[in-house]
């Protein structure tokens, strides 16, 4: 496979939505039902990349990546944690985990 | 206000990025060359898509044999949710030029529009987004660049746990949005579960975008309208 020609049409698929706001916004209007599709999207999107892909970080011991996904919800939970912090200590986790196993 | 003035406030404002994109990028920049990237191409489709999460998916599925239209269509299917974001953006901007829409468009990203979204009218204008976009654009790009430069000089022990960082990246996006709905935790884990059982039939990229369509259609109808914790997003008014 081409990956700098997977770039571009990746690039352009990604600029569509992206630019067309600006110049529809005025002129398309979407009914409730559209609306509350496209806003369920990033959930479902999110859920389908979260799960089960997360399992198949280490495909040979698939515990580590629900031990991840795990530690990843519990900070979640908390407010205070910023996203940065939750990812880094994810990370630093399983660092942890690898060098005991 | 100056427009200098509101661009610097933007780069204010969007320096924690930094922090989430840093070790995201190099997660895709290890994983990318893991999947056969060279430095240029892992650079180049951090520099033209910008957008990460796209691209993790992206180097995932190839390292899977998937081809290249259901990368395309997972990508786009992916970023969809950009029309939303960008909608509420430029409403949020008011009037902007055909120069100005072509120049933001590609800096819409989910960071950008929870930073907008949290920020005072006033302070919102075009030099803003300027500001934030040089900041994520940057990091994301050297981010990358530096993931691609050191990724063979990564232990194999940080390499395997890096793995983690997209998925605990989603994880602390999706969770503080749907914790205080019982409606949407049921279609969050309907869609994962969904998505498991369609893997086990057809590609896993084809799964992808399947469950996240499905998954979606049927919250239209589960999910009650005052769940929809997006609805400030909402273009039609």
């Amino acid at each position: 496979m081409n990956f700098l020609l997977l770039s571009v049409f990746m690039m352009l698929v990604t600029f569509i939505p992206r630019i067309l706001p600006g110049f529809l916004l005025d002129k398309v209007r979407l009914g409730p039902r559209a609306t509350k599709f496209l806003n369920l999207i990033p959930y479902t999107a999110m859920a389908s990349l979260i799960f089960p892909g997360v399992l198949s970080v280490d495909v040979e011991r698939i515990w580590i990546g629900a031990l991840g996904a795990i530690i990843a919800i519990v900070l979640s939970l908390f407010k205070k944690i910023p996203t940065a912090v939750v990812v880094i200590a994810s990370v630093l986790a399983l660092v942890g985990i690898y060098a005991i196993i | 206000m100056k427009k200098s003035t509101a661009y610097l406030n933007g780069v204010r404002v969007a320096l924690p990025v930094i922090l989430g994109y840093l070790p995201v990028a190099i997660a895709f920049a290890v994983m990318a060359s893991e999947a056969g990237f060279s430095r240029l191409e892992i650079i180049a489709m951090s520099t033209l898509v910008f957008a990460g999460a796209s691209q993790i998916m992206a180097v995932g599925m190839i390292a899977t044999g998937a081809s290249m239209l259901s990368v395309v269509v997972a990508t786009f299917v992916l970023n969809l949710r950009h029309f939303i974001m960008g909608s509420y953006i430029m409403k949020r901007l008011g009037k902007t030029s055909t120069i100005e829409k072509l120049t933001t468009a590609n800096g819409i990203t989910d960071e950008a529009f929870a930073i907008i979204g949290t920020t005072e009218d006033e302070k919102c204008s075009v030099p803003y987004l300027f500001g934030i976009i040089t900041v994520t654009y940057g990091s994301w790009v050297v981010g990358t660049a530096l993931g691609a430069f050191v990724s063979m000089l990564i232990p194999a022990s940080l390499s395997d746990a890096l793995g983690i960082a997209l998925y605990a990246l989603f994880i602390s996006l999706l969770v503080p949005k749907i914790k205080r709905s019982a409606h949407l935790i049921t279609l969050v884990i309907f869609t994962a579960l969904l998505n498991a059982v369609l893997g086990l039939i057809i590609p896993s990229s084809w799964a992808i975008i399947a469950s996240c369509l499905i998954g979606a259609l049927v919250g239209v109808f589960f999910v009650p309208d005052e769940d929809d914790a997006s609805k400030e997003t909402e273009v039609a008014k």
